[in-house]
């Protein structure tokens, strides 16, 4: 007896088809699981087992072989449990398996299912190849759900499932919550956040075109609180955005039952001792989303960026220059969507008072240089806008902050500039990406523009990039403003966020 | 290298009128013949002590003034680069020996000094900096010199020896003077007190010289000193906000909107203008007036 089906993994974010057959024969009795599979997989013989026998069956006393398809892709994890002991039920219940119908779960000693990781990722990419049926976890149905328009059913048990077969029982309703749109934001109002005008313009700018920035000042002078006021500012993600973070925090197991998709832009901000496998990711066969990839469409926070390992600053480095990771593992590379907005924060130097007129800093020449020097070449290419945040005053803490407007005021303003950026280039990047070919093309400046550019270029002894720097951050102004083009009053503000010289 | 020896010809004649000139120094480079003026300063300089370091000693240069000082971090460096950067060479006078150079990130620097002018010691090669060297060596910078300024000196400090030895050899002293919140303006600020020459620009260090050397700055000056910058621009709301900036400690962007009950986009607007007017020096967010109208 012959039975087929199919289920399915994960491999970096992506997800993976993975065919389950099963073969009932003469034989030796015993139970055999094939096709390059790791531990998990093959105590689901134990699991299957078991499950079955406290289900009020019997497991086969025969030869039982089950074959995962295909064979050079080592699978992982227990997700294939359901799967397995579908295709042995089908056959000794002799029930044949629904064509072309997907199981994904994990089976307890019991015999209930129990959900598993990245579910949203898998459904997807069956849907894609051919599934038209998916069998799922209970606790898994929403998430489902996001990925598949097609019939979604949630199996408790497998007593109920062999009911379902045997009887026509039908299989129990999830009751499907509507689900928090989005978790709970922890973000901080514009409007709390006192002084600060021209960071907070910076901000603006960052969400705007999607610019990296870097704020420099003293510790305790709010460079964390401004920063976590930036994912309050952007806009909500777009469906197929919404999908991809959703998708992440899926495969890290992140999602609560019966959540809907993520809408609001995550906010990463992991401390500066991270390793370079908490940043990439890690697991050597099946990648687990690291830092890179969990702020993927939102913003990473690194603040004192300057004490980095070094190893880890490099792994910075593909993401911001490509919005994706490719990391090789034993078995392929695995393409990591890690496009993000990055806010780094240093202090000017080691003790943190370089250029304090009033409190001469004590650290040596060598000391400030090798810490500038950390952040250099590649990563400093790519942050676009530079502000230094002074430690407030305490008069300024009693200055009421009248005026400060709200984020939802600014969110207002960055999601017009978003709409003029996407109107222009409806598949291309947003300003911050833009490279040189395309900022000639997107940006005509008048005689006036043009003269103050030379004058900028020469005065400030500015180098090709800079002015590339420049020319973006001046065409997320002149989008703030609504403008068609980009006028020397928008470069103008523009030269501002420059790097200090 | 070579190897000077007292009597030898080429020996600077101010050096051999001190009361215990050095029986031998080693040389890389050139010595060269002109007259002398030290520069010397704390390794912690400010920024701001930095800036002074390296506009004197530039001034300095482009009069045909040799500038010789220590090779240290902060001050000592600032004066040898502004040195460099007029067509006089300068001399390092060194407490280790010449080979290895300390600090070692001076390697470059003292490269650069060796091209034109010359780096001095009375070490032997591979002796160390250590702290007894300091004061001998500093006898040398002020013997080498017809006087020393001093840019920002703690209390008790090498920069402060070197004042003391500078006028038991008969030299002048200078001091530039700084904020008194600067701690490091306390050393300089109490020699003015003692009757030290306040510096305000290389033509209070000329005046006190004798009038030959006077002579000799104005048959070698390069280039006219150029304007002080003591006035702001013509245009109304550029010199509103120029008017609340300092020559020395840079203003926020966040506090002249604030002042100004401005728009910070309209600060940062008016502060890109001021500065292609060369009027400020902008440095990521902190702006300090411009102290030379340079090549407007
Ligand atoms: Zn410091």
């Amino acid at each position: 007896m012959q039975a087929h089906t199919l289920s399915g993994t994960v491999f970096g974010l992506e997800g993976m088809r993975v065919e389950v057959e099963a073969d009932i024969g003469q034989g030796l009795p015993g139970f055999h699981i094939v096709g390059l599979v790791d531990r998990a997989v093959q105590e689901a013989r134990e699991r299957v087992k078991i499950a079955i026998n406290n289900s009020g069956q019997e497991f086969p006393g025969q030869k039982v072989t089950v074959n995962l398809a295909p064979a050079q892709v080592r699978k992982e994890g227990t997700g294939f449990d359901l799967a397995i002991a579908a295709a042995i039920l089908s056959c000794t219940v002799h029930r044949p398996l629904p064509k072309g119908a997907a199981w994904l779960g994990e089976l307890a000693l019991d015999g209930s299912v129990r959900p598993i990781r990245g579910i949203l990722a898998i459904s997807a990419h069956l849907d894609r190849s051919g599934a038209n049926i998916f069998y799922v976890p209970p606790a898994n149905v929403a998430e489902a759900r996001l990925a598949t328009s097609r019939p979604v059913h949630a199996v408790p048990d497998l007593r109920r499932l062999v009911r379902y077969w045997v009887d026509g029982e039908p299989l129990p309703d999830t009751v499907l919550e509507a689900g928090d749109p989005s978790p709970a934001l922890t973000a901080v109002d514009l409007a709390d956040v006192r002084g600060h005008a021209h960071a907070k313009r910076a901000l603006e700018i960052a969400a705007a075109g999607s610019h990296h920035l870097l704020f420099v000042g003293p510790p305790g002078s709010g460079k964390t609180l401004l920063a976590r006021a930036l994912p309050g500012i952007m806009p909500s993600l777009e469906e197929r955005a919404a999908l991809e973070v959703t998708t992440i925090a899926s495969i890290l197991g992140g999602l609560a039952p019966g959540s809907g998709l993520i809408t609001e832009p995550p906010f990463r901000a992991p401390h500066h001792s991270i390793s370079t496998a908490g940043l990439i990711g890690g697991g050597d066969n099946t990648p687990q989303p690291g830092e890179l990839s969990r702020a993927h469409n939102g913003v990473l926070f690194l603040d004192e960026i300057n004490e980095l390992r070094r190893d880890a600053l490099e792994a910075l480095r593909q993401p911001i220059e490509d919005g994706r990771l490719v990391v090789a593992r034993r078995h392929g590379h695995a393409v990591l969507p890690s496009r993000f907005i990055l806010v780094a924060a240093a202090n000017p130097c080691p003790c943190g008072r370089y250029g304090d007129q009033k409190k001469p800093c004590t650290c040596t020449p060598p000391q400030r240089q090798r810490y500038q020097a950390r952040l250099s070449g590649p990563i400093r290419d790519r942050i676009d806008l530079q502000v230094s945040v002074l430690r407030q005053p305490a008069a300024e803490l009693l200055h009421h902050a009248d005026g400060a407007e709200s984020s939802a005021t600014v969110r207002e303003r960055v999601m017009d500039a978003r709409a003029r950026q996407r109107k222009r280039r409806p598949d291309g990047p947003l300003n911050g990406a833009l490279t040189g070919t395309q900022l000639r093309r997107d940006v005509h400046l008048d005689a006036a523009g043009q003269d103050l550019l030379t004058a900028a270029g020469d005065r400030l002894h500015l180098s090709g990039r800079a002015l590339h720097r420049l020319l973006r951050v001046a065409r997320t102004i002149a989008d703030l403003e609504g403008a068609a083009d980009v006028a020397a009053a928008h470069l103008a503000e523009a030269v501002q966020y420059r790097e200090s010289g | 290298m070579s190897v000077l020896w007292r009597n030898d010809p080429g020996y600077p004649v101010l050096l051999a009128a001190i009361a215990d000139p050095p029986a031998r120094l080693f040389v890389r480079g050139v010595l060269p013949v002109g007259p002398t003026v030290a520069v010397v300063g704390s390794r912690q300089g400010t920024p701001y002590g930095q800036r002074a370091a390296h506009q004197l000693a530039e001034d300095l240069s482009n009069q045909g003034i040799i500038v010789v000082s220590g090779l240290a971090r902060g001050i000592d460096r600032a004066a040898h680069e502004g040195a460099l950067t007029g067509p006089t060479p300068t001399v390092a006078v060194l407490a280790s020996g010449l080979d290895p150079i300390y600090p070692p990130e001076h390697v470059e620097l003292a490269d650069r000094i060796a091209v034109t002018g010359a780096l001095l010691s009375e070490a032997e090669d591979g002796s160390l900096p250590l702290p007894a060297r300091f004061p001998v060596r500093n006898r040398i910078i002020s013997g080498l010199s017809l006087g020393v300024i001093i840019v920002e000196a703690a209390e008790r400090s090498g920069a402060l020896i070197t004042a003391r030895l500078a006028l038991e050899q008969g030299r002048e002293v200078f001091c530039v003077p700084g904020s008194i919140e600067n701690p490091l303006t306390l050393g300089p600020h109490s020699l003015v007190k003692d009757g030290a020459t306040l510096v305000r620009t290389v033509e209070d260090v000329l005046a006190e010289l004798p009038e030959a050397v006077r002579a000799y700055a104005r048959a070698h000056a390069r280039a006219p000193a150029p304007a002080r910058a003591d006035s702001g621009p013509q245009e109304p709301e550029l010199a509103a906000v120029w008017e609340l900036l300092d020559w020395v400690e840079p203003r926020h962007h966040d506090e002249l909107a604030e002042q100004l009950r401005l728009d910070v986009i309209e600060v940062s607007r008016r502060l890109t203008l001021l500065e292609m007017g060369n009027y400020i020096i902008g440095d990521r967010g902190a702006v300090t007036r411009s102290r030379r109208r340079l090549d407007k």
